[in-house]
């Protein structure tokens, strides 16, 4: 017992996060509860800021089946819905939430009668009056909410994400005209949800959630600056934990706001006094892309190593900050919030040559600024989006910084395509790798 | 060079070695210019003496190289792709337009700038959906492609240019849509196999040669007398990107003629025109963005409806595709998909309920594009034919 509880520590978890996580939890439970009782209902894909802000201002409660994804693949009962979709005729190489999803509405339609399952995790999702997709990333995320069709009647909009190539961004007016589409589409969107919902839109209530939603941005992306310190006081496990406020702007916004500045502060008190996140900081790495949920645990073991995740994928952080206090349309400020997460590292991407400037070119600025010894890619056998740019990245990193990589296989919800056993095996040859490495660094005036 | 070969037997020449004629022309001082996908408006190029040339992959050679920048759970025809262009096979191009379709092409296409960095590249995004303000978007794309295509040709695309170029593309589509209709018939007067080789054949060769090759392909086939025999079905086959005839013969060496198609090795470049708009971009830019059908782009039965209805989504979305059943006179349907492909692997459920809506016997066949995966495939087929035995 007593060296089990060892072992748990062997991860110094923020005490700021428990709070902004137990706020994240009580507002899912919360619009259940609201949905239950009637509130209308939106399910929506993460979108990167762009959906979220104008649900809220439109008081329409909002699940993430992808999210709900990882709920199901912990409480492990995504399985049975894995199967169900599998009978349905969903061929098994798509997407493991999306699978999630359709297994989950295929039991809640066809044997509850569009009431949720009653063994359903977390209170379940119930049924939305409103699905919201988004292109920015992966197809999936919008063909998945297409064939939703096939079980329920619900009215569907797909947000849309420009995403112009490294060098052509740069010609003239293109930045401009991929804010003015985004703006337009916006705009298109708020008119579609006062059809639906008949009722208006409340701009004064948008103004102040845009404004408070691109401070929480601001202040979770200085966070998150601070873990460059060495030793890094933040693990990717407070990262993760700490996220889908930010990522899916789950539960109070003002309130969150509070709880990342909190964060701010822990985390600096940190860096002053040269607190590690664990307790012998022997190696630095970065993950990418989504951990796998249901063994986390495995983090633990990696840190009793000494190894410390100090940086995650650019897909999950906030954009770098942009000055918007001069734009006084909340649409535009969304827009351009959304737009400088897409291409906030393209310029210098145009300049190293380097076009996944998206996906891959922001893990070399990483290496460079967090300094990591490692990278640990775990490829997603069903994410396409979340796996695609591994073999560049790994490639990139030894060709441009001479940083190391291990490859993990795993999924985000089919547990038993991850074996952490084996992972752990490969732990010790990497260490040996990540040494050789330094030294390489080293000798090619590398600082780190 | 002036070919000693015609029609039909032309076509296969150029099927069996597409490189050679682009490198002919290449030699003569032509720029040849790769596309990956249908997405990429080779008006465009045509209008500027460059040449496109569709890059495809190679089903029978193991994709060792794509290893390098691609993971193994991912398109096997991108990976096919990206491993031709690392082996060099592509080193001919002058230059790449690609553009976003779907996402694996998305980000193929970066990692081929990276390790490959042809001479010319630009990178088109397309939108998913097809909004008002989706088009007005994609069409800007154009006129940015439009100028760093001017620039690496060294000469200005007019109007005039561009409208000539479109009305030879429009040619080739409606010359293309005869070749189909003699698939109409019964027996087919032309088979899959035979057409499936000059839909690449064209995607090989400047457009003026394409159109001159099928005139030739069309008068042959009307005068042979020893087309395919008579079977009991007529099928048609939907799905990702076929490019090489042995599926296409596993369907036609058993009791079945292929009538039919909808890929992008077939019917989905050519069955609708670009509209000749006053100014040129305009058609183009609707034509590519809204026209063709690929399961890529979101499409509503209502924009911005505050209601669904199933049927009448996936009326607005496959309807075509009950023309192509009922012009063709098909009596099944095979579905098919290479493995990891998302917009065809979500799209394959919907589809099938439509098909099963009209009664249309189908069957769902995913494969991992090489040559190992042929045998079950037969197999497959031969099961689906006696399902539907007639």
């Amino acid at each position: 017992m007593v060296a089990k509880e060892e072992k748990k520590k062997a991860i110094s978890r923020l005490k700021s996060m428990y709070p902004l996580r137990a706020k994240v939890d009580e507002s899912y439970q919360k619009s259940v509860e609201a949905m239950r009782a009637g509130k209308p209902a939106a399910w929506a894909m993460v979108n990167w800021w762009q959906g979220d802000p104008i649900v809220k201002a439109m008081d329409v409660e909002v699940v993430y089946p992808e999210n709900y994804g990882t709920v199901c693949a912990s409480a492990g009962i995504a399985e049975s819905y894995l199967d169900r979709a599998d009978a349905d005729g969903f061929p098994t190489h798509l997407c493991g939430y999306s699978r999630n999803t359709f297994g989950y509405t295929s039991r809640m339609i066809k044997e509850f009668g569009g009431e949720i399952p009653p063994d359903a995790p977390m209170g379940g999702m119930p049924k939305p009056v409103l699905l919201l997709s988004s292109d920015a990333v992966c197809d999936a995320r919008y063909k998945w909410f297409q064939a939703l069709g096939r079980y329920m009647g619900v009215p569907l909009w797909t947000l849309e994400m420009p995403i112009p190539g490294v060098k052509e961004l740069f010609m003239e007016g293109v930045y401009e005209r991929c804010i003015n589409f985004m703006v337009k589409e916006l705009r298109e969107f708020v008119a579609f949800l006062e059809r639906l919902l008949g009722r208006k839109m409340d701009w004064s209530s948008l103004d102040e959630t845009v404004n408070t939603m691109i401070e929480l941005c601001r202040v979770w992306h200085e966070v998150n600056e601070l873990r460059k310190a060495k030793p890094c006081p933040m693990h990717s496990r407070d990262f993760w934990s700490a996220m889908p406020a930010s990522l899916f702007l789950l539960g109070d916004v003002k309130d969150s706001l509070e709880l990342y500045r909190d964060m701010y502060n822990e985390v600096k008190y940190r860096v002053d006094n040269h607190i590690g996140a664990i307790a012998e900081e022997k190696y630095r790495l970065a993950f990418s892309e989504l951990p796998p949920w249901h063994s986390l645990g495995f983090f633990d073991r990696l840190a009793e190593r000494g190894w410390n995740f100090v940086i995650e994928s650019w897909a999950y952080h906030p954009p770098i900050p942009i000055d918007l206090s001069g734009v006084s349309d909340p649409l535009e400020r969304i827009a351009r919030l959304a737009f400088q997460w897409q291409v906030g590292y393209f310029e210098g991407a145009v300049k190293e040559k380097e076009y996944f400037g998206y996906m891959g070119y922001p893990y070399l600025v990483y290496a460079r600024e967090y300094k990591y010894d490692g990278a640990f890619l775990h490829p997603l056998i069903t994410c396409r989006s979340a796996s695609t740019h591994l073999k560049y990245v790994q490639e990139m990193l030894m060709r441009k910084v001479k940083v190391p990589s291990i490859v993990i296989e795993g999924d985000i919800v089919d547990l038993r395509l991850f074996d952490p056993a084996d992972a752990l095996s490969k732990a010790e040859p990497f260490e040996e790798t990540m040494e050789h490495y330094k030294k390489v660094r080293k000798e090619e005036g590398f600082d780190w | 060079m002036v070919a000693e070969t015609k029609g039909l037997a032309r076509a296969r020449e150029i099927y069996q070695d597409r490189p050679r004629r682009a490198k002919e022309l290449k030699a003569e001082g032509r720029k040849i210019v790769g596309y990956l996908c249908i997405y990429s408006p080779s008006e465009m190029m045509t209008a500027l003496d460059l040449v496109p040339y569709r890059i495809f992959g190679d089903m029978k050679e193991p994709t060792t190289e794509a290893d390098r920048g691609l993971p193994a759970a991912f398109c096997p025809i991108m990976r096919s792709c990206l491993h031709l262009g690392l082996k060099g096979r592509y080193d001919f191009l002058d230059g790449m337009v690609v553009a976003h379709s779907c996402d694996a092409q998305e980000k193929t296409v970066h990692v081929w700038e990276c390790l490959i960095s042809p001479p010319y590249f630009h990178f088109l995004d397309v939108p998913g959906t097809v909004h008002k303000a989706s088009q007005d978007y994609f069409k800007e794309g154009l006129k940015d492609l439009k100028k760093t295509l001017e620039s690496f040709a060294g000469k200005e695309l007019s109007s005039e240019k561009l409208k000539r170029a479109i009305e030879a593309h429009n040619q080739q589509r409606s010359l293309v849509r005869e070749m189909y209709e003699l698939r109409k018939p019964d027996p087919p007067l032309i088979s899959g196999t035979e057409t499936l080789q000059v839909i690449k054949a064209l995607m090989s060769i400047p457009v003026e040669e394409g159109n001159e090759l099928l005139k030739q392909v069309i008068t042959e086939v009307k005068e042979r007398k020893d087309g395919p025999q008579k079977k009991p079905a007529r099928l048609l086959i939907w799905g990702s990107t076929i490019d090489d005839i042995s599926l296409i013969e596993i369907i036609e060496t058993a009791e079945a003629n292929l009538v039919v198609d909808d890929h992008c090795g077939g019917t989905r470049a050519y069955w609708t025109d670009v509209e000749l708009t006053e100014d040129p971009i305009d058609g183009l830019a609707y034509h590519y963005l809204v026209e063709l059908k690929c399961p890529r782009t979101y499409v509503d039965a209502v924009y911005g409806g505050t209601s669904k209805d199933y049927m009448a989504d996936l009326e607005s979305r496959f309807g075509y595709i009950k023309d192509y059943a009922k012009g063709w006179n098909v009596n099944g349907v095979i579905l098919q998909s290479v493995r990891y492909c998302d917009c065809h692997g979500f799209e394959t459920p919907q589809i099938k309920d439509y098909l099963d809506s009209l009664g249309l016997p189908n069957t769902y066949l995913e494969h991992d594009y090489s040559e190992g995966a042929l045998a079950a495939l037969r197999t497959r087929v031969q099961a689906f034919l006696e399902m539907i035995r007639l």
